[in-house]
């Protein structure tokens, strides 16, 4: 068959796009902060986060484990004015960024922020204020006798839309709710608009709180796995283009390389999420075999655990009892099931891996996430190179 | 690779009907889609009316989706895009088998859902609450929902840019098919009329109390409302080939943020929003034939989104109008129903109206034409869908008639 008559029979003309190569991103700037605590190095000390202090929340929790992140240090990142109104999503959040464009060594100029967006991923904003801004409606004595001043953080922009306000970021403002998936989705679309030109470079990450609420969900749900804290925390990237990077005199902690989202259509979720990895690796120009670390998410899930690592062996050729296995770090074994913050927390646990003193030498990384009814995502990431044997 | 992208399906499932040219020729007509609200108890409510998708009927549209596993909003999106496909005419099984995705907008997510669950919590503690309810309630159903009844493989992104998330889902579906990554797309959006946000925009001062009225002197606020739009989008080569419908290019579009307040909308930003969508979409204010507003029939809005237009339009303002004054503020989904109208507007030929006009608002300004009444017979060639949101989350999409 000629190419011509190939592509004349083919639905396949839409495989084309899954041929291009993207130009890669970096990140060069990373806040964290999680039940192990803050930043990067606490992710890959031994053992489980400390008791969860419950008090700082509040709440009636059910009988399930909880992780939650410790102090958030909100007056040293925020200062202590215009901060009542604001949800733990939004703090977790704030704190996270606050902590990322601290470590990029100058700050932003004003007609960077200009040129900067926001992409968060989120599942439903913060759970905790749209529940309890619906109840009063309930319980007052008139319907209406809400708190007005409430009601923005009960809508699910409200997060990013104080990234942008304390951090003067005027570029896309997007909030990206695909359930697990939301943070490598947010991966996805940042990835467009800065492509795009759209911004040269954003805020990119998600954050999910622990609360009574969503403590009570997954306990009715029967989800979790025996031993998995439900857990919150929020991971927040500079991701910039390689050149806006360089011209700017910042370190890329990272190279983003392809990400590709999807759900299974009339297929399975295993296959939806080997789609992803093949497909991610295809467009990230590297191959099965150069993957060394994998980073996955739906450890703390009944039923997703083993599809995730099924489909991850399948897309790498890796059978279990076959070939060199590939690292596998599980943050969410550690850090409780965090939802849509789970990818964002599992960039942020790869990023640690390999900046650990006795890291190993791997290069290539993915990192997966499947959700609810298969929708399933993956995302390849670089160690960056030496500048000297730079590609 | 930069392909030309068109819209060649609209499916709505509104107040005013379901399917697209229901709706577009009640709006034509100016009817309104208002009426008191029973989707919740308004008892203790001084305002009870809003735009409520009466008697939807979910499993007459739908082919796969077990309609009791869903929200109200996931049904709203998915019977909206398969109504889109339907309009289409496109073989549903040749986008399963190709790289078809959907992003779809929304406000409050789930919010009924979310109510019920409340409302079981309330009576019995967070013990009562239904272990069948609870997964229903993630915002990121709803692009979930359009994948699964049309079994879709590509990307489902639930994009909750509150109340300008149709067009972030539309300018991000247009790049996705512009740059090849899908082949066809599915953007829109939908929300829930919800107890909550009727009392959160009540105790804002936000609410009309029965009637909303866009750029009139007495106008006094927004009616919530809800339902669900999708826009087909395929290339331009694509839909020739095939032999489609082609209703509207889609040109381009802007994103920015104020940075500002969360709630009060900003001239200056949502002005060089209007600029980078122009620039974007490579024409000149001179060449916009209409602008569908966002015309929530607040007083502040409408001041700020005209006083916006005159920056970058001067003297030379054109026609704008607000189709919220007919269905009401429709929130996640406004800017898609925008999109979908401006559709229409372009190719069956009319400039939409803005109904309940009585006395246009002198302090807007001279020359401003809100289309008062009913439709306008017209061609426009080129129009712009302006969309706002609180967060200070600005995005407008500007449309063609493919020459």
């Amino acid at each position: 068959m000629t190419p011509a008559q190939a592509q004349a029979q083919a639905p396949a003309q839409a495989q084309a796009p899954a041929t291009t190569i993207v130009a890669p991103l970096v990140i060069t700037g990373c806040g964290v902060v999680s039940p192990a605590g803050h930043g990067l190095a606490p992710l890959t000390s031994a053992g489980g986060p400390p008791a969860a202090d419950l008090d700082a929340i509040g709440g009636d929790f059910p009988p399930v484990a909880l992780a939650a992140a410790p102090d958030l240090r909100v007056a040293e990142s925020l200062g202590t004015k215009g901060i009542r109104s604001l949800d733990r999503t939004t703090l977790l959040a704030l704190v996270a960024a606050h902590n990322a464009l601290g470590t990029l060594g100058a700050p932003l100029a004003d007609e960077e922020r200009a040129r900067t967006g926001v992409v968060i991923g989120s599942s439903t904003g913060s759970v905790r204020s749209s529940s309890e801004f619906s109840r009063e409606t309930l319980v007052r004595d008139k319907p209406y006798l809400v708190r007005a001043n409430r009601f923005p953080s009960a809508v699910m922009n409200f997060c990013a839309g104080q990234l942008a306000i304390w951090n003067s970021l005027r570029g896309v403002n997007a909030t990206i709710a695909d359930g697990r998936v939301s943070g490598l989705a947010a991966v996805r679309y940042a990835r467009n608009a800065i492509a795009r030109g759209r911004v040269d470079r954003a805020l990119v990450g998600a954050a999910e709180e622990l609360c009574a609420e969503s403590a009570w969900a997954w306990h009715h749900s029967g989800a979790l796995a025996p031993g998995t804290a439900v857990g919150e925390g929020a991971a927040v990237f500079v991701v910039e283009t390689p050149a806006g990077a360089a011209a700017a005199g910042r370190t890329p902690l990272a190279e983003l390389l392809a990400c590709e989202v999807g759900t299974p259509g009339s297929g399975g979720m295993r296959a939806s999420l080997a789609g992803c990895v093949d497909r991610a690796l295809r467009r990230s120009g590297v191959s099965a075999a150069d993957v060394d670390t994998v980073s996955l998410g739906a450890t703390g899930i009944r039923g997703l655990r083993a599809a995730e690592e099924d489909a991850v062996r399948a897309a790498l050729r890796r059978p279990p009892a076959d070939g060199p296995t590939p690292h596998w770090i599980r943050p969410a074994a550690r850090l409780g099931e965090s939802y849509s913050a789970s990818g964002a927390l599992q960039i942020a646990a790869l990023l640690a891996a390999w900046q650990a003193p006795d890291a190993a030498g791997g290069s290539v990384a993915v990192v997966t996430s499947l959700g609810d009814d298969g929708h399933a995502g993956c995302l390849v990431m670089r160690r960056p190179q030496p500048p000297s044997t730079g590609h | 690779m930069s392909e030309r992208v068109v819209v060649t399906g609209l499916g709505a499932v509104s107040s005013l009907g379901t399917g697209a040219h229901v709706f577009a020729r009640a709006v034509r007509e100016g009817r309104s889609g208002v009426a008191p609200i029973r989707g919740f108890d308004t008892t203790g409510f001084p305002y009870t009316y809003g735009g409520e998708v009466a008697d939807f009927e979910p499993e007459r549209i739908l082919h796969r989706l077990e309609t009791g596993r869903w929200g109200r909003s996931a049904l709203f999106a998915a019977s909206a895009a398969r109504l889109a496909v339907e309009d289409s005419g496109i073989d549903p099984d040749r986008i399963s088998g190709e790289v078809t995705g959907s992003a779809m907008g929304t406000t409050f997510g789930e919010s009924a859902v979310i109510e019920a669950l409340t409302g079981q919590s309330v009576e019995g503690g967070m013990k009562a609450l239904d272990p069948a309810l609870v997964p229903q309630a993630p915002a990121g159903r709803i692009a979930a929902a359009v994948n699964a009844e049309l079994a879709l493989t590509g990307e489902a992104h639930t994009i909750a840019t509150a109340c300008s998330a149709s067009n972030y889902a539309l300018g991000y579906a247009y790049d996705m098919i512009r740059t090849g990554e899908a082949a066809f797309m599915l953007a829109g959006g939908a929300d829930s009329v919800n107890r909550w946000s009727h009392a959160g925009f009540y105790r804002l001062g936000a609410l009309a109390e029965s009637v909303c009225r866009p750029f009139d002197a007495g106008r006094s606020g927004i009616l919530t409302a809800e339902g669900g739009v999708a826009l087909f989008l395929e290339t331009l080569d694509g839909a020739v080939a095939r032999g489609a419908r082609v209703y509207a290019e889609v040109l381009g579009y802007g994103v920015n943020c104020d940075a500002k307040h969360p709630v009060a909308p900003d001239p200056t930003s949502i002005a060089a929003c209007v600029r980078a969508a122009h620039q974007d979409a490579g024409v000149r204010p001179a060449d916009i034939d209409y602008i569908c507003a966002h015309g929530t029939g607040t007083p502040t809005n409408d001041a700020t989104e005209v006083a916006a237009m005159r920056t970058v339009f001067g003297d030379a303002l054109p026609p704008i109008s607000s189709i919220k004054s007919m269905i009401g503020h429709t929130m996640g989904a406004a800017s898609g129903f925008g999109a979908l109208i401006c559709c229409m507007a372009l190719h069956e030929g009319f400039l939409p109206p803005t109904a309940n006009v009585t006395e246009p608002d002198p302090a807007l300004g001279d020359g401003l034409d809100c289309v008062p009444g009913t439709g306008r017979a017209a061609s426009p060639q080129i129009v712009q869908n302006n969309g706002f949101a609180f967060g200070g989350n600005n995005a407008i999409t500007v449309l063609g008639r493919v020459a």
